[in-house]
Formats: C-alpha cells, sequence, structure tokens
C-alpha cells in the first residue's frame, strides 16, 4: 500500500469530507492563503475548494472558534483550526462553556459537528507558548471528545469520524508527526472513538503511550527488548474521551505491569486518570505499582538542554522502564 | 407613521405578554418555586417585542440573559418556557438549565447566553451559514450596554464587517451592568463602537415600541437586501434588580421614578386609546394574556421534575 505523511492524511480526510458534502469547512488563520496552514496541512485546499469552504480569519481566536460552533449550531461541519495548541487559552470560554455544553443546555435540541485541530508538542525550541501538550486539562470537561493520534493512518480514520461525530472533538495533533509516514488506503474509511489499538505486543510490560509518544515508546522499547530480551506490549489509545479503558485492562491481565507515557506535564495528567481507571477495575492484576513517565511539571523551555530534561525521550524513557522493572 | 392595527395589538400583546409572564416568574420567585437565579426585563419589554417583532419566522434570535421577552416574542411556548425556568422536564430544555439559558429551535432561538460576551463569535458562525447557505434570513445578536466592553463585541464587529454577514445586533442599553453604570466603563457610545466597523447602526427609544418596531424593520430588510450587518441601539430601563433579589442600592430614586413614567406598555396603550382603538379591543389582549399566564402556570406546576438518566454523562 502507498505511504502519505500525516499532513497528507489529514489533508485527504478533509478533502474527502468536504467534496461530498459542502457544509464541510475548514476555518482558521492562514489556512488558506499565504501559508495554506502554517504547517502546511491545508495546502492546496483552497484551490480545490474555494473560499466558501476554506475560510480563512483575522487573528482572532475567540471568533474563530465561535464561528464554528455558531455554524455547527447551523447544521455545517465546521472543522476549526487552531495555528497552535496553545493558543487555545485565548477561547477557553468557547470550549468550556459553549461548545462542550450546546447539547446538554438545549435539552438536546442541538448537537455539534465541530472540530477542533490543534497542532502542539515540544521539540523544536519553539518555547512556552508554542510547544505544549494540553489534552489533560480539556479531559475533565463532559461534553468534549478528544483525539490523540499518533500516525497518518489512524489520523485520516479519526478526523472523518470526528467531523461527523454530532459532538464537539478536540483532535490534538502532534507537529512532530506531520512528516511521518505510514501506510495509507486511498479510499475514505472511518476509525471508531474509544477504540485502542494494540501498537505491538507483548507479555512482561505494558506501556501506554499517547500520539507522538507511541514513537518514543517503540525506540525505547526496541532497545530494552534488545538488551535483556523483555517483551513489551505498546498500547495507542487513540481517543483519550471516550478511553478504551478494556483494551488497557486486558493487557495488564497478561502483563501485569502499567506504564503510562504521555508529552504533556505529569501532575493532573492523562495518565493520572488512566492509572486511577485501571486501580479502580483491574487492580488484583497488578504486580507493580502502575508509573506514569511525563513531562516534569514546568513550562516548556526553549533552551534544548532544559527542552531535552523536561520532555519524555528515548534515553529518560528508557531509564525510567529500567528503573521500574528494577533491571 | 401610524401602524395596521392588528400589528399593534400583537406588540401590545408582546409587551404584556413579557410583563405578565416575568411578574409571574417573579411571584413564584419570591414564594421559592424557582430554582436559581432570574433576570428580569420588566420596563424593557418595548425593546424586546420591537425589535423580535420585526422579524420573520425564518429569522434567528440570540437573547441575552436577560431574555425571556425577546423569546416569547419570537414564539416560545409560555407553558414550556415557564416549566423550563421553575425546572420542569417538560420545559424548552427539558428542565436542565432554567431561565438564563433557554434554545428553543422550533423558533429558531440558538439559546440565551449566560456568558456575557460569548454571543458575538457565535453570531459569526451562524451569519456565515446563513450567507453559505444563501438563506434569505438573518441573525439577531442581542446583548446589554456592559456587554459591549467585551473585546469578544469588537471581534464580532469585525467579522460580520469583513465577511459582509446579515447580523442585525441589537443593544439594550439599560444604562447598568449589573450595578455599574455605562459612564464609568466606557467614554464612547455603543453605536459608536460599530460605527468605527463600518456597520450600518441606528438609535431608537426603547420604551417606544414602534419606534423600535419600524427602525428594527427598516435594519432588517437593510441587512436583507444590502447583505450588511446592523446594530440599532435602544435605550430602556429594568425596574427591577439585576436578578430577582437584588435591592438596587445603586440606583438614585429620581431616576426610577422618571423611567417608571415612561412605561412603555401604558406609553403604548395611551397611544393606542388616541388611536381610536377601541378598548373592547386592548381588553381583550389583556384577557388573552391573563389566560395564557395562567394556562401555563397551571402546565408548569402540575409538571414532573426531571430525573436523571446515564445518558446525561459525556
Amino acid at each position: 500500500m502507498r505511504e502519505i505523511t500525516y499532513s497528507q492524511a489529514l489533508r485527504e480526510a478533509m478533502s474527502q469530507e468536504m467534496r461530498e458534502d459542502s457544509s464541510v469547512l475548514l476555518i482558521g488563520e492562514d489556512v488558506g492563503g499565504g501559508y495554506r496552514g502554517c504547517f502546511g496541512v491545508s495546502t492546496g485546499m483552497l484551490e480545490e475548494f474555494g473560499e466558501n469552504q476554506i475560510i480563512d480569519t483575522p487573528i482572532s481566536e475567540n471568533t474563530i472558534l465561535g464561528a464554528g460552533i455558531g455554524a455547527a449550531l447551523m447544521g455545517m461541519k465546521p472543522i476549526v483550526e487552531m495555528m497552535f495548541e496553545d493558543f487555545i487559552a485565548i477561547c477557553f470560554d468557547g470550549i468550556l462553556n459553549q461548545a462542550a455544553k450546546v447539547k446538554f443546555m438545549s435539552g438536546d435540541q442541538f448537537s455539534l459537528n465541530l472540530v477542533v485541530r490543534l497542532p502542539g508538542g515540544s521539540g523544536n525550541g519553539t518555547g512556552p507558548h508554542h510547544s505544549q501538550c494540553l489534552e489533560s486539562i480539556f479531559m475533565s470537561i463532559p461534553g468534549l471528545k478528544i483525539a490523540v493520534p499518533s500516525n497518518a493512518y489512524d489520523a485520516k480514520g479519526l478526523l472523518k469520524t470526528s467531523i461527523n461525530l454530532g459532538e464537539p472533538v478536540l483532535f490534538f495533533e502532534h507537529k512532530k508527526l506531520y512528516k511521518t509516514k505510514s501506510e495509507v488506503p486511498e479510499e475514505a474509511y472511518s476509525i471508531p472513538f474509544g477504540k485502542g489499538k494494540i501498537i505491538k505486543e507483548g507479555s512482561d510490560l505494558t506501556i501506554v503511550a499517547l500520539s507522538y509518544m507511541v514513537n518514543v515508546a517503540k525506540e525505547s522499547v526496541l532497545e530494552l527488548e534488545n538488551r535483556y530480551g523483555l517483551n513489551v506490549e505498546i498500547i495507542d489509545p487513540r481517543t483519550i474521551v471516550p478511553l478504551d479503558i478494556d483494551i488497557i485492562g486486558e493487557s495488564v491481565k497478561k502483563t501485569s505491569k502499567l506504564i503510562i507515557l504521555e508529552e504533556g506535564v505529569l501532575r493532573g495528567g492523562v495518565g493520572a486518570e488512566i492509572c486511577s481507571q485501571v486501580n479502580e477495575k483491574f487492580f488484583d492484576y497488578l504486580d507493580y505499582p502502575i508509573k506514569r513517565i511525563a513531562s516534569k511539571n514546568m513550562a516548556v523551555p526553549m533552551s534544548p538542554f532544559l527542552e531535552k530534561a523536561m520532555i519524555p525521550n528515548k534515553d529518560s524513557v528508557l531509564d525510567e522502564i529500567k528503573e521500574y522493572l528494577k533491571l | 407613521m401610524d401602524l395596521d392595527k392588528d400589528l399593534s395589538l400583537k406588540l401590545l400583546e408582546k409587551m404584556l405578554l413579557a410583563r405578565k409572564f416575568e411578574e409571574k416568574v417573579y411571584d413564584l420567585a419570591k414564594k421559592g418555586v424557582v430554582h436559581g437565579s432570574v433576570h428580569l426585563c420588566i420596563g424593557e419589554e418595548a425593546t424586546a417585542a420591537g425589535t423580535v417583532l420585526a422579524l420573520d419566522k425564518s429569522d434567528y434570535i440570540m437573547p441575552t440573559h436577560r431574555g425571556h421577552g425577546q423569546a416569547l416574542a419570537k414564539g416560545a411556548d409560555p407553558k414550556k418556557f415557564l416549566a423550563e425556568i421553575i425546572a420542569k422536564e417538560t420545559g424548552l430544555c427539558k428542565g436542565r438549565v432554567g431561565s438564563m439559558h433557554t434554545y428553543d429551535r422550533e423558533n429558531n432561538n440558538l439559546g440565551a447566553q449566560g456568558i456575557l460576551g460569548a454571543q458575538f463569535p457565535i453570531s459569526i458562525g451562524v451569519g456565515l451559514s446563513i450567507k453559505l447557505k444563501k438563506l434569505d434570513s438573518v441573525v439577531m445578536c442581542s446583548f446589554g450596554d456592559g456587554t459591549s466592553n467585551q473585546g469578544t463585541f469588537f471581534e464580532g464587529l469585525n467579522f460580520a464587517d469583513i465577511w459582509d454577514l446579515p447580523i442585525v445586533f441589537v443593544c439594550v442599553n439599560n444604562l447598568y451592568g449589573m450595578g455599574t453604570h455605562y459612564s464609568d466603563t466606557c467614554n464612547i457610545s455603543i453605536n459608536q463602537k460599530a460605527k468605527i466597523f463600518n456597520i450600518i447602526t441606528e438609535t431608537a427609544d426603547g420604551n417606544d415600541v414602534e419606534e423600535v418596531y419600524l427602525k428594527t424593520k427598516k435594519l432588517v430588510s437593510k441587512v436583507k437586501k444590502e447583505k450588511r450587518p446592523a446594530l440599532i441601539e435602544c435605550y430602556t430601563y429594568r425596574w427591577l434588580g439585576h436578578s430577582a433579589f437584588d435591592n438596587r442600592p445603586y440606583r438614585p430614586k429620581e431616576e426610577v421614578k422618571k423611567w417608571k413614567k415612561l412605561d412603555p406598555i401604558k406609553r403604548y396603550i395611551d397611544k393606542l386609546k388616541k388611536n381610536n382603538i377601541e378598548d373592547s379591543k386592548i381588553k381583550s389582549v389583556k384577557e388573552k394574556v391573563d389566560k395564557i399566564i395562567a394556562e401555563a402556570e397551571k402546565f408548569a406546576l402540575a409538571s414532573d421534575y426531571p430525573t436523571f438518566d446515564d445518558s446525561m454523562e459525556q
């Protein structure tokens, strides 16, 4: 099968939906003219779909998101692009008080087909305002669904599902994944929310990794297995709301050991939630306490040295796994 | 210009409906039947009825947190609305959200707003959709004087301008944002703010229902024809507190007295009488409204409270 990048997969998912349905819109800063998306995700889409579907905006995140909410109230299927995930802070009301609550507040009179695409993540020195992984902040807001695709195949299938889900979706894209390639079918397909994926089977340890950290987990595990002859299972939940706790639980039943790996900060992280749920449902199967590996509780520094110290990488993850397994 | 007699009586009916409905809500609040807070628009009925009745059925509204009058004028069923306010499952939103957040899809009411200023960004998406779908509609986005100090207002005006959106912004200028007078918060008027962004603007005596109606009507047709946004600022006054149990220490007595003399309903009845509309017609409007309110109360009180079910968890 052909291989395409994560960026191309996202573009293909949006384009296929737009060809089928003119109510699918892409709204954001520089998504059309000029940059074609800050990271080039929407390259060529303005030429194909025109200004009625690829909608450039002023720098006004509140209204960019609000435009998405209003359009979704009117039955459109807007995809809103935050240029950087960090900028969502400006329009937090729209997420917390508006989009997330419309369905409940309206007594189910309205439901929103609304996707908010959020390029995030660090590793390239863009510093504290352009590098964060903020999934955990939004996990505690009822009414939102959250996708964290780690590869091009999942990105395409989850984005198609998101556009048609009828509930607001925060779609977290890691910037370091945009150029990564995987096999992606040309035809449109959907991946359901709440279905995790076993990236690699194993029986000695379970690692649940999110987004780009799936790649880091793979690298660390490769080295670990080569050196110690272990067999590690890696699970990518793909969506964290809803969370496929059963795929994690079934793995823990085999391995009795669980590490959760994410790029967001440790305190109150996605790992904390997964850890609690596993404790509540699968405690009897655990041999060791669950371990969380995440970024240190600090702002993302520009300094490459500090950035490396803050964010989990292949070596730091390997060290933590070894410590956990007392190797 | 005198209005057609049926239309005049309709304006009176919607003002009276808002007044009597809110008097009932206030009464129920004092009796402890209303759970939570209510924001009443008593005194502002001419602005609510005059602006909303200038719309067609196919137009959309986004009422303020003080939006009972606007929602009723657009056609909200008083039974379901009162049931919503007293938290009953037969309410417009299944008794979940009460007075401040009513959505009424059947009447193109896209939701009253509890977060002041949040309506502007959303109205842009509604206007954009009307434009993209080529509908012959407008969205009426209402807000108070205090809310015009939110940054989202300026963003909204800018987007409405650059995208040529069919939005009619309605400022219900009742002088106070909670207890703070508008003049303490901004040195320029609200319509001036809109003019900066090339918005077609209008001002009106918000206690003169015909003036509000006629000026809004003209703006609505202009918006539809010229495909440009507009704003009308209506000067009015809320007689009661910010919420039902606010004692209003910030209000000068003389000011209250002055505005009560301008009671939009009494003023309009006097005008109708002067225009030779028969007393019997006015009386029958009053009786009709009284009957609607009595039925609404009966329905709401007799309804059940909602119960939790798992599907509410998200």
